[in-house]
């Protein structure tokens, strides 16, 4: 998509534009009221209110062209462009013109657009700006110099009727020339460069995103199949732990306890996995409208049981607001039970767990809040990456899968919205989560 | 005591509910594919079928299901879908038969289950006949 930075530059350029055009104004007021020299005013004052106008109808058509995106948009765009920098070179020729012609140094400022020009064309659309603004500024000062064109003069700045100066003429239109072909040349090397640079950026980065998926696609499959021998294991498992093939001896008994537990262990685990890798490769979830204050509630009822084995105090506080949001429901649900219950597993006996659900201007704010053992401030970086556990965590609980908030990040993100935590190691931590309702 | 049809192409998982159906006194059939568990509930006119989702492709199990319940003979065979996935899956228990989505199982439970709930879930359906 070559034309979404060049539109991005073309913006750029209008909104340098508008700086430009108040520097003329302050500059020409300068002139007239401080410095005092005597030029036609009008004209000068003239030019950058036009400059003004076609600015104006250019930022209405950038947004008209970004609005629609017609199939041509990059033509468009590169017409468009070029149009831009050859009216801008013609308003800057008059204002030239007006001011004291090729005696004014202020010619040098078409450095200015041949650098414009290089940073939004190709190298040869470039030299063809550096040509036309060359045989515009030769055109003036031959124009002046056969007197076609009127000369105003700069009185009082530099000496008179340097316009009529042959070897001047010719000094200054070398100088000029070249100083407009090194710019471009320059300029564009640079501006070439850093596209190519870019584009080979994207590119890697769509590679990257590419390999990655592969990956995802390959821990699925593996998951997948260990999930189903692992389930087989422990539908084996379990009827003979609980006998019905017979009592066993205790030693029997709690050697098949130890495996079973293990292999629940386990099957946990892998379900964390497959879900968290489902959703990571699943392009677009369904999104409906839904009550998030009923999910809530069912997230509560799902981890009350667990709470109230610790007792610990789960309150809620609900904005009468806050209802219908659009989202994929099971996963909202799951994510709100999910720091529940981390906020019950990692706070001790007797503490006090809170969810809040706010009304945020186009958004709700949901936060769990918990008085446990927080996260230490190092490690707070780390807590949302894949498989990783706060070293607090594992101390106190040393069965875990590092998947549970990396998997609210997912459906979290996957929602437009934001989670971010705020803790302090001993006092406790609160999780936030921002969602947008549509 | 029942007579219960398993249909899954999982041995291992087809003797582990056995031993468990069996502790019970039911008496077990079991088929390793569709089209043979198919033929089975014809054959063996058993009280409730246990199918398991993902056979052969990811829903054969849907495929059975619809035809054990479009079959006069044994549209009223309670059926218990065994399935991982659940409730993500955008199917509704509930619609119409000829529903595209439409899934006629009477009750689900996630893999691997615990003896005591493959139980209770298969003593209430065997009530409801």
């Amino acid at each position: 998509m070559k034309y979404e930075g060049l539109l991005e530059r073309i913006n750029w350029l209008i909104r340098l534009r508008w700086i430009a055009l108040t520097g003329v104004i302050l500059t020409v007021f300068v002139v007239q009221k401080v410095v005092r020299l005597s030029l036609p005013f009008f004209p000068l004052y003239l030019i950058p209110i036009l400059i003004g106008l076609y600015n104006s109808a250019f930022f209405l058509y950038t947004r008209h062209i970004w609005k629609k995106q017609p199939e041509d948009i990059e033509t468009r765009a590169i017409v468009f462009a070029n149009l831009q920098i050859g009216l801008d070179l013609l308003s800057l020729t008059a204002l030239i013109h007006f001011s004291g012609g090729i005696e004014n140094p202020f010619i040098f400022y078409f450095i200015f657009h041949m650098i414009i020009a290089s940073i939004l064309l190709s190298r040869r659309a470039s030299f063809l700006q550096a040509t036309f603004t060359a045989c515009l500024f030769v055109s003036m000062a031959g124009l002046e110099y056969f007197n076609i064109l009127g000369h105003h003069c700069l009185k009082g700045f530099v000496v008179n009727d340097l316009y009529m100066n042959k070897v001047y003429i010719l000094g200054t239109s070398f100088v000029f020339i070249t100083t407009l072909y090194l710019a471009a040349y320059m300029a564009s090397s640079i501006s070439v460069k850093l596209r190519l640079r870019e584009k080979s950026l994207k590119e890697a980065n769509l590679l990257l995103e590419e390999k990655d998926r592969i990956k995802s696609e390959y821990v699925l499959r593996v998951t997948h199949d260990i999930k189903e021998h692992i389930s087989a294991i422990q539908s084996c498992i379990d009827p003979v732990a609980e006998g019905m093939l017979g009592e066993l001896n205790p030693g029997q008994k709690d050697l098949i306890r130890r495996a079973g537990t293990r292999t629940s262990k386990l099957i946990f685990f892998i379900k964390a996995l497959l879900e968290i890798t489902r959703i990571k490769l699943s392009r677009d979830i369904e999104m409906k409208d839904f009550s998030i204050v009923k999910t809530a509630e069912n997230a509560i009822i799902l981890v009350d049981p667990r709470a109230k084995a610790k007792s610990i105090y789960m309150s809620r506080r609900i904005d009468a607001g806050v209802d219908i949001i659009k989202g994929a429901q099971v996963y909202i649900e799951e994510t709100i039970a999910n720091l529940l219950a981390n906020s019950v597993k990692y706070t001790p006996k007797g503490g006090k767990v809170e969810i809040t659900i706010e009304d945020k201007d186009g958004s709700v704010l949901i936060r769990i809040s918990d008085n446990g053992i927080g996260i230490p401030k190092k490690e707070l970086p780390y807590i949302f990456n894949e498989f990783y556990r706060a070293s607090n965590a594992k101390e106190l609980e040393r069965d875990g899968t590092g998947l549970g908030l990396s998997m609210a990040k997912q459906v979290v993100e996957r929602h437009n919205g934001r989670i971010w935590v705020d803790s302090e190691e001993g006092r406790g931590s609160t999780f936030s989560i921002m969602l947008p309702k549509k | 005591m029942a007579r219960i049809l398993i249909i899954d192409d999982d041995p291992d998982i087809v003797e582990a509910m056995r031993v468990v159906l069996e502790s019970r006194g039911h008496k077990i059939v079991s088929a390793k594919s569709g089209a043979e568990g198919l033929k089975k509930v014809k054959l063996e006119s058993p009280d409730l079928v246990i199918l398991d989702v993902m056979m052969e492709t990811m829903d054969k199990g849907f495929e059975v299901a619809r035809e054990i319940k479009s079959d006069k003979g044994s549209k009223d065979v309670p059926i218990l879908m065994l399935t991982a996935i659940k409730d993500k899956i955008g199917m509704d228990f509930k619609k119409e038969a000829g529903d595209e989505t439409w899934l006629p199982v009477d009750d689900y439970v996630e893999k691997p289950l615990k003896p005591q709930e493959l139980l209770e879930k298969v003593e209430k359906l065997l009530k409801t006949i």
